[in-house]
């Protein structure tokens, strides 16, 4: 009884305890409620529009100068990188294809030697 | 000094209310730092999970299929494989939550051999990876591999989250792929209704333009859909989970159950561009599916066709995925075996919370078990 009416100093989560005690059932569906308003919806989009767009031009000037220095360096870019990557990807499609083929010709081989252990046996 | 202290203590302690000593200040400086510490160690260890033995039996790009092993003998399995298709932006895992609390052990104790379908984390060279691809380039490969390894002719599906999309699309593209049984997990499908609430408000904004998002990033950063999904509900994820977790620490079932959920969602992965652009402006902004006009590597999806038998899991207080994007498929899907299965809970509460075990996983494991045989 007397551990819950004393005031904790050290405990660091007490002051929001006691927030969340008061209100913050309330609190959590009034914000709920008003992250799905249509202003809500329409500020968050053109907040994030707006900030692609204009980080945009310096986001470029980045990757040119990186994909310059790399070049430079006799180092592969990240194009580089992504393209050998996409050709690997490529490769394992033609391996899957040649698996199904395979697989295929298993079951075809399987089916033919349990067809002519039937022929003997008869 | 010391004599008016304890007397004062003992007026207070009359009332009800103790001064506290020097001593119970420290002991509970003490307390507090300890808690403290563990509270840091949960916040920055991941929890052992996906713990349930299983191995790799088809890879492709970053797709990875497991066959997770049997518990049962080898006669009692059920005959129709199970697979797993989870979203593409979360890892599948969460199937897989903790020993003693898993979906995939769970089925494994009725005797279903179950495979697990891994997206894999997209990389750069990944950004121009859809939905076609994933529906009709990856889920065929799978369905081959699983009907080659398994000897198996027919099998059941169970897509959650966008992974229920895909596997909507797959099984009404696909009818005669022997696609035995669907069940979706709190599938995203129909986006009418704007005031649902979920993303959708927030997607189909005209100021919201996923295509600059993914111009600008290729692929859509893990944190920025995981931060999407925490303004949903701020007050919940961003403190209450946290005061939650705080509060229970000396509960070690409660604190283990946080752990490994708290593990799963910190790994936030990106998506592939353009699925996200094509998951926003042709499913979210135009609702391409339920209006009949999704088309997929050339062809119409029409769900009429997807006739398999199908239980559709939706959950009451999904705020992610609201109970009415995965109502309607109900009316314009084929086929005569159709079930709807309501669990009170929220997106993945109903299947990796605490109820899961008693209100989802027996209902899904007698309904496919009457269709596994």
């Amino acid at each position: 009884m007397s551990e819950k009416t004393t005031f904790d100093p050290f405990d660091p989560t007490g002051m929001i305890k006691t927030m969340r005690d008061k209100g913050m059932e309330a609190w959590a569906k009034a914000m709920t409620e008003a992250v799905n308003t249509d202003a809500y919806s329409e500020a968050t989009g053109q907040m994030l529009d707006t900030w692609l767009k204009t980080s945009g031009p310096f986001r470029e000037m980045m990757q040119k100068l990186v994909a310059q220095s790399m070049a430079e360096a006799n180092l592969p870019s990240r194009e580089d990188i992504t393209r050998l990557a996409e050709r690997f990807t490529n490769l394992e499609m033609r391996l899957d294809d040649l698996d199904a083929k395979f697989d295929e010709c298993l079951t075809l081989l399987r089916a033919g030697g349990s067809s002519k252990k039937k022929q003997k046996s008869s | 000094m010391t004599t008016s202290n304890a007397e004062a203590n003992a007026d207070a302690s009359a009332n009800g209310a103790a001064i506290p000593t020097p001593s119970d200040i420290a002991s509970a400086a003490m307390e507090n730092l300890t808690k403290l510490d563990r509270f840091n160690e949960l916040l920055n260890t991941k929890a052992p999970i996906a713990l349930t033995p299983k191995r790799c039996v088809w890879s492709l790009n970053k797709a990875k299929l497991y066959r997770y092993t049997p518990v049962v003998p080898e006669d009692q399995l059920k005959p129709v494989p199970l697979l797993l298709v989870f979203a593409i932006m979360n890892r599948p895992y969460v199937l897989d939550l903790r020993p003693g609390h898993s979906f995939v052990e769970y089925m494994l104790r009725q005797g279903y051999d179950i495979y697990l379908l891994d997206w894999g984390i997209p990389g750069p060279e990944d950004k121009d990876l859809k939905f076609d691809d994933y529906a009709l380039e990856y889920l065929p490969r799978v369905v081959r591999k699983l009907k080659a390894i398994t000897g198996a002719d027919e099998f059941s599906m169970l897509g959650w989250c966008l992974g229920a999309l895909i596997t909507t699309l797959y099984a009404a593209l696909r009818p005669d792929d022997g696609v035995k049984n669907v069940v979706l997990l709190t599938a995203p499908l129909d986006f009418a209704d704007r005031e649902a609430g979920g993303f959708v408000k927030w997607a189909t904004d005209p100021k919201f333009n996923a295509d600059r998002i993914v111009d600008t990033f290729g692929n859509v950063p893990g944190e920025m859909i995981d931060a999407g999904a925490k303004m949903l509900k701020p007050v919940e994820n961003y403190l209450g989970s946290y005061i939650g977790l705080w509060e229970r620490l000396d509960n070690p079932n409660s604190v283990e159950a946080w752990h490994a959920m708290n593990t799963w969602v910190r790994e936030t992965i990106p998506m592939a561009g353009a699925a996200y652009r094509q998951l926003i402006n042709e499913f979210y902004k135009e609702n391409r599916l339920m209006e009949g006009t999704a088309v997929i590597r050339g062809e119409t999806v029409n769900l009429s066709k997807l006739t398999a038998s199908l239980l559709n899991v939706i959950a009451e207080s999904d705020h992610i995925t609201p109970p009415c994007q995965s109502e309607r498929i109900m009316e314009k899907i084929g086929g005569d075996d159709h079930t709807v299965l309501r669990v009170r809970g929220g997106h993945i509460g109903i299947m990796a919370g605490r109820g899961a075990e008693k209100n989802t996983w027996p209902h899904i494991d007698e309904w496919l078990a009457a269709r596994s045989s």
